[in-house]
């Protein structure tokens, strides 16, 4: 499953964070700010995933934004393979999600924001910090993927656009 | 076309001009003390949820985004939960959005408040549109139940989920629902299920699923099959009947491409969906058994490989990456796919897919090489397959000096995978070559990877000791000291061929230039030592000269390795005249040390000479005797902490290879004369069964049944606190039924911890791996309510916990709660979460007190029955495998055996022994090995202890547990012998196995 999803400008700031997976703080910000700075200090050449702590990261550059997936095999899983694996000789199945699946999630993800804002920027993530998190919640739900049409995806938050200006704004 | 409030704005702007992370937290101190004034002023009086009123709608969105916001930058939030809360229960629905949103990210399930959300999140779940209404209020509340579920599904506290799960059930399957409710549903319900495992009844569910997997909706679908990879992985069997409709929607999508022109991504028709299908298909690894490509018939599984072909052959690269990409994660699906059906795959297939990825791991393309490395270490582990993977032998050699390290690694443990006898010098010579300039942080997992082949797979065990020199020699500082110890274990362990020799002259040599590696000086010590006299009469490698070589570092190395040479000086002198006056000034100096070690070793060496015969002395000083061989190595053991249970390097390595084993055999017949495997073999029960020891079965229930403490300390206890009411307890004649419904509880899911005619105490409790969910109730079956009613429970070291139960219940030791009242016939509940962190043998205390309206105070101390063998889970071994395991466990810390006899009256046959074996696998959770023995009257059985507590790398920590139990009918007596590697476990598996097999007649 998808444990959590980050956006993060190219100075390592983080503009936008999702996790799926309770963490608490002071680990939380450990583990962040490692993989950010590992996905940082990556060439274009190098291949897009890598492996923290027994996260795999997958993460995707678009001009000065990044975006990072950190992904960890299913707990029930990783359990059914130990149990099988261990009576057909030890072949583990690790159910780990699908890397260039993500990775082209990612870019679902961002075709959408763009769809929605135009080419999206970090200035739109910073600024309109509630819809890209509705949009999220529409694409993303408890770590796993659940709409990549990008015309559902939006209608909820075209909807919640006419709901505010009926209600003179939603914030004036 | 921004509808984000001013102020928010203005905030995120001012941190974003913040130029240092002071200036930063700084502003967000100043920000937080200001919204916490806005929430609550002092002055004005909050509203019953303790909400700010006066807040307007406006403000109090601003500044639950504000709370958002700070927590995404990584600042712990600690308040505002009552306005989160505000927001979820109004009516607006521009309100409600953002108040599930923060709700999701701001909170835990587990946090107390979620409980009074509750009611507001039902009623928001169950807003079903009414069909025939307008159109326009349809839509919006769909919109709200979809709110209620994605917030839901990503919290999941225990008490929403008891709440909840059935509404969700229902509007997963209603017809009622619309789409977009359905997919939340399907993953709110996966949530649901994860923390609760038994939520929903395989069975009974299945026909469900297969309907909504007919539905045309993509989003659906996708959902869906989430939900049904998450319960099948739990009970594949359950779902099995699903595989046809999976294959259906699968091969729609891949043959005929059929899919709306939405869900098209990149011309592919949604790779997501058929990602997780072949997941699901994965789950099944004999669904194809017996077929073959091209065969005849028109069947699922026909249709299954068809599909299958069709994604190997007819991928292809094309000029949109993205297009190229999607299609590629389909392809390394498919490939995981018939990695899943190992030998029972079309042998053809199984070398396409190979062939595949050969082609794969020699792109330019990183991802693709990066992913095809992996995926042939997973394909290369199939009986059969290693050969195909052994060609590209050079094209992974060429990765591993890639300039990444994420497909270094990848090709490190792929070269792993596929080295063995024939390529192992070629392999291991890379790899050392490559050590010279490979970066820190792989150069450790290397070192140890190359001294496991080096060991396992050496034909020739002096190009081993060379290797190892070699490690030390390029990268000392990485050689661990489980890896020279190793080097000293497997010399001293082989005698044969010249090894011992060859090792101390090379080992000279390697320590005469003044610079060496301490690591070096190490092993030259101890080796030197041992075998030095084989060499010292070469040319220059004297006994002198070999003290000479080895006392010119002493001045450079730590206490540590002085400790050894000391030893070794020792043996020098004691063998060669002319040594002694050159050690004993050494010894006469370093006995003022002020390291301990050395100043103890070097005095008693010096005097040992005055105080002890000759012949003691020589005896002291003798060559070390072999070294115990344990089936897993420190090395394996250190791969294994390294690198998790699953991992394909450590189910390699710890297999032993033809070489090794029969090295092994040839230093047994060496060391030992003729082999001794017989007596290796565990004895019948006959040897000892005649003659049980003294202790009675009785001892042992008490050591884990003990449900009851005595109950005069709770007397002394409530005298010292004044209080004049008298206390009851437990009455005695009680004791023995409460111990027999402990130690049933022990080893079945639920039922009655304790009865009386006033209290009922029922426990249901139910585990997944390391984790566990006990559910207390307490039922007053008196006329009159129970008042003050209290429940305490202590939480041990070993166990984390979290409770929840009805309001005042629990008592947490913090305050004087007054407790609660549980009136009659009816039930107060307490719900308990558990993670284990280290093994144990007792069980939790749990104590009860409460006052009858008559001014009776009872109070009863029990014991929850979490014990060890809860957390554990069954592992199936063959005999083969079993017994190699067994006997690496021997020893006393890691053995536990006991003998009971059984009443007389009571007849030990088949059927108890029937009995006793489901007690293993049902009670216990053992798998059951049969055939270990060839007798009826034995039972093996193997499990792995579960653990939450993560080590240095954050792998969980298991301990794998093994159990025999053996009957003797003739003497009407059993013996129960665990072996693990902790002794606390084989400790209270025993106990535990003891009880219920008692418990059995």
């Amino acid at each position: 499953m998808i444990s959590f999803i980050l956006m993060v400008n190219k100075q390592g700031q983080t503009r936008l964070s999702s996790y799926y997976e309770w963490m608490n703080m002071e680990e939380r910000v450990a583990l962040e700010s490692e993989i950010i700075r590992k996905c940082l200090s990556r060439s274009e050449l190098q291949c897009s995933f890598l492996e923290y702590r027994g996260f795999k990261v997958i993460y995707r550059r678009y001009a000065s934004l990044f975006f990072i997936v950190g992904t960890k095999a299913d707990f029930d899983v990783r359990k059914s393979a130990l149990a099988s694996g261990a009576k057909k000789g030890d072949k583990g199945v690790e159910n780990h999600e699908n890397e260039l699946g993500l990775l082209e999630f990612i870019h679902s993800l961002v075709e959408t924001m763009d769809r929605w804002a135009g080419s999206i920027c970090e200035l739109d993530i910073m600024y309109q910090l509630e819809q890209v998190h509705f949009l999220l919640d529409e694409m993303v739900q408890n770590g796993y993927v659940v709409e990549t049409n990008k015309s559902n995806v939006l209608r909820p938050i075209d909807l919640i656009e006419r709901e505010s200006k009926k209600n003179e704004g939603m914030f004036r | 076309m921004s509808t984000q409030a001013r102020g928010l704005n203005n905030f995120i702007s001012d941190l974003r001009n913040a130029k240092s992370r002071e200036e930063e937290s700084d502003r967000v101190e100043v920000e937080l003390a200001k919204i916490r004034k806005k929430f609550n002023p002092g002055d004005a009086k909050l509203a019953p949820d303790g909400s700010n009123p006066s807040l307007s709608s406006y403000q109090r969105k601003k500044y639950v985004w504000k709370l958002v916001y700070i927590h995404v930058l990584g600042y712990e939030v600690d308040f505002g939960h009552a306005e989160v809360l505000a927001l979820v229960r109004s009516k607006k629905y521009s309100e409600k959005t953002v108040g599930y949103v923060a709700l999701s990210l701001l909170l835990r399930g587990s946090d107390p408040v979620m409980g009074s959300v509750v009611n507001t999140m039902k009623a928001d779940l169950t807003t079903a549109p009414v069909p025939g209404k307008k159109k326009k209020g349809a839509v919006k509340n769909d919109a709200v139940q979809c709110l209620a579920l994605c917030s839901l599904a990503n919290i999941s506290g225990l008490e929403l989920i008891q709440a909840l799960h059935v509404e969700v059930q229902h509007v997963l399957v209603s017809k009622g629902s619309t789409e977009p409710v359905k997919k939340k549903a399907a993953l709110c319900l996966l949530r649901l299920t994860r923390t609760s495992p038994n939520l929903l009844s395989g069975r009974e569910f299945a026909p469900h699923l297969g309907q909504l997997l007919e539905d045309p909706h993509l989003g659906v679908l996708t959902s869906v099959t989430s939900l049904l990879n998450g319960l099948a992985s739990q009970h594949p069997a359950d779902y099995e009947i699903l595989i046809p409709h999976a294959v259906h929607v699968l091969s729609v999508l891949v043959m005929k491409k059929a899919c709306a022109r939405e869900y098209l991504y990149y011309r592919t028709p949604s790779p997501w969906l058929q990602i997780k299908l072949l997941k699901f298909l994965q789950l099944y690894p004999n669904a194809v058994e017996g077929h073959d490509i091209g065969m005849e018939g028109t069947g699922y599984v026909a249709q299954l490989i068809n599909v299958v072909s069709k994604v190997l052959m007819e991928t292809d690269v094309s000029d949109s990456i993205n297009k190229s990409n999607a299609d590629h994660a389909i392809l390394f699906e498919a490939v995981n796919l018939i990695v899943a059906w190992g030998t029972t795959c079309p042998a053809a297939m199984r070398e396409g897919a190979m062939k595949l990825l050969g082609k794969f791991i020699s792109v330019r393309e990183p991802n693709i090489r990066y992913l095809g490395l992996m995926t042939m270490a997973k394909l290369a582990q199939i009986e059969g397959s290693v050969e195909g993977a052994k060609k590209h032998q050079a094209t992974v050699l060429v990765s591993l000096k890639d300039a990444d390290i994420s497909v270094r690694r990848r090709a490190l443990d792929l070269l792993f995978v596929i080295c063995d006898t024939d390529n192992a010098e070629r392999i291991v010579d890379e790899l050392v070559a490559h050590l010279v300039v490979a970066d820190a942080s792989i150069r450790e997992e290397m070192v140890l990877k190359i001294a496991i082949l080096a060991e396992k797979y050496a034909t020739d065990l002096r190009w081993y000791v060379d290797t190892i020199l070699k490690l030390i020699s390029i990268s000392g500082d990485y050689v661990s000291d489980s890896i020279w110890h190793r080097v000293v274990q497997i010399v001293t362990n082989h005698p044969q061929g010249d090894l011992q020799g060859y090792a101390a002259g090379t080992l000279f040599v390697a320590v005469s230039p003044h610079r060496c590696h301490e690591t070096t000086v190490c092993v030259a010590a101890y080796v030197l030592g041992e075998f030095g006299f084989l060499i010292a009469e070469r040319p220059g490698m004297s006994g002198e000269e070999q003290f000479n070589v080895l006392h010119q570092h002493w001045f450079n190395v730590s206490t540590t390795t002085r400790a050894i040479l000391t030893s070794t000086y020792a043996k020098l002198a004691n063998l060669y005249e002319e040594c002694r006056p050159l050690v004993a000034p050494v010894f006469a100096k370093s006995k003022n040390s002020s390291d301990v070690e050395v100043q103890q070793r070097c005095a008693e060496y010096a005097s040992m000479r005055e105080a002890f015969s000759p012949d003691a002395v020589e005896d002291l000083l003798r060559e070390m005797p072999p070294f115990e061989d344990k089936r897993r190595s420190a090395l394996e053991l250190r791969l294994l902490e390294k690198e998790g249970e699953d991992s394909a390097a450590v189910t390699k390595a710890s297999t032993p290879t033809a070489v090794e084993q029969q090295r092994a055999l040839q230093s047994a017949q060496m060391l030992n004369g003729p082999s001794m495997e017989e007596e290796n073999e565990v004895g019948p029960l006959d040897e000892q069964g005649g003659e049980p020891e003294g202790e009675g079965g009785d001892g042992v229930g008490q050591e884990q049944a003990r449900g009851e403490e005595p109950p005069e300390d709770t007397k002394e206890e409530s005298m010292e606190n004044g209080s004049a009411t008298p206390v009851v307890g437990i009455p005695k004649e009680l004791i023995p039924a409460m111990r027999k419904a402990f130690s049933n509880l022990c080893t079945s899911p639920s039922g009655v911890l304790f009865e009386n005619s006033l209290l009922q105490v029922g426990v249901k409790h139910e585990y997944v791996g390391a984790q566990g969910r006990i559910s207390v109730f307490f039922g007053n079956l008196h006329s009159s309510p129970l008042q003050n009613f209290k429940v305490k429970v202590d939480q041990p070291d070993h166990l984390r916990m979290q409770m929840q139960g009805t309001q005042d219940l629990l008592d947490d030791g913090e305050y004087d709660s007054p407790g609660c009242t549980v009136a009659t016939k009816t039930q107060a509940k307490l719900l308990i979460l558990v993670e284990v962190t280290a093994p144990f043998d007792d069980a939790p205390p749990m104590r009860i007190s409460f006052d009858t309206e008559e001014g009776e105070r009872h109070d009863y101390p029990l014991r929850l029955p979490l014990v060890a063998t809860c957390f554990m889970e069954p592992v199936n071994l063959d005999p083969g495998a079993f017994m190699q395991r067994w006997k690496s466990l021997e020893g006393p810390e890691r053995e536990c055996q006991e003998v009971m006899r059984l009443p007389s009256g009571s007849v030990i046959d088949e059927a108890y022994m029937e009995r006793v074996s489901k007690i293993i696998v049902d009670g216990l959770k053992f798998g059951w090995c049969q055939g270990v023995d060839p007798t009826p009257w034995t039972v093996s059985g193997a499990a792995t202890f579960r653990t939450g507590a993560a080590d240095a790398n954050g792998n969980n920590i298991n301990v794998g547990c093994l159990v025999r139990v053996e009957a003797n009918p003739k003497a009407n007596a059993f013996r129960v012998t665990t072996r693990t590697l902790h002794p606390l476990c084989s400790k209270a598996i025993k106990n535990v196995s003891l009880v219920s097999i008692k418990l059995a007649m």
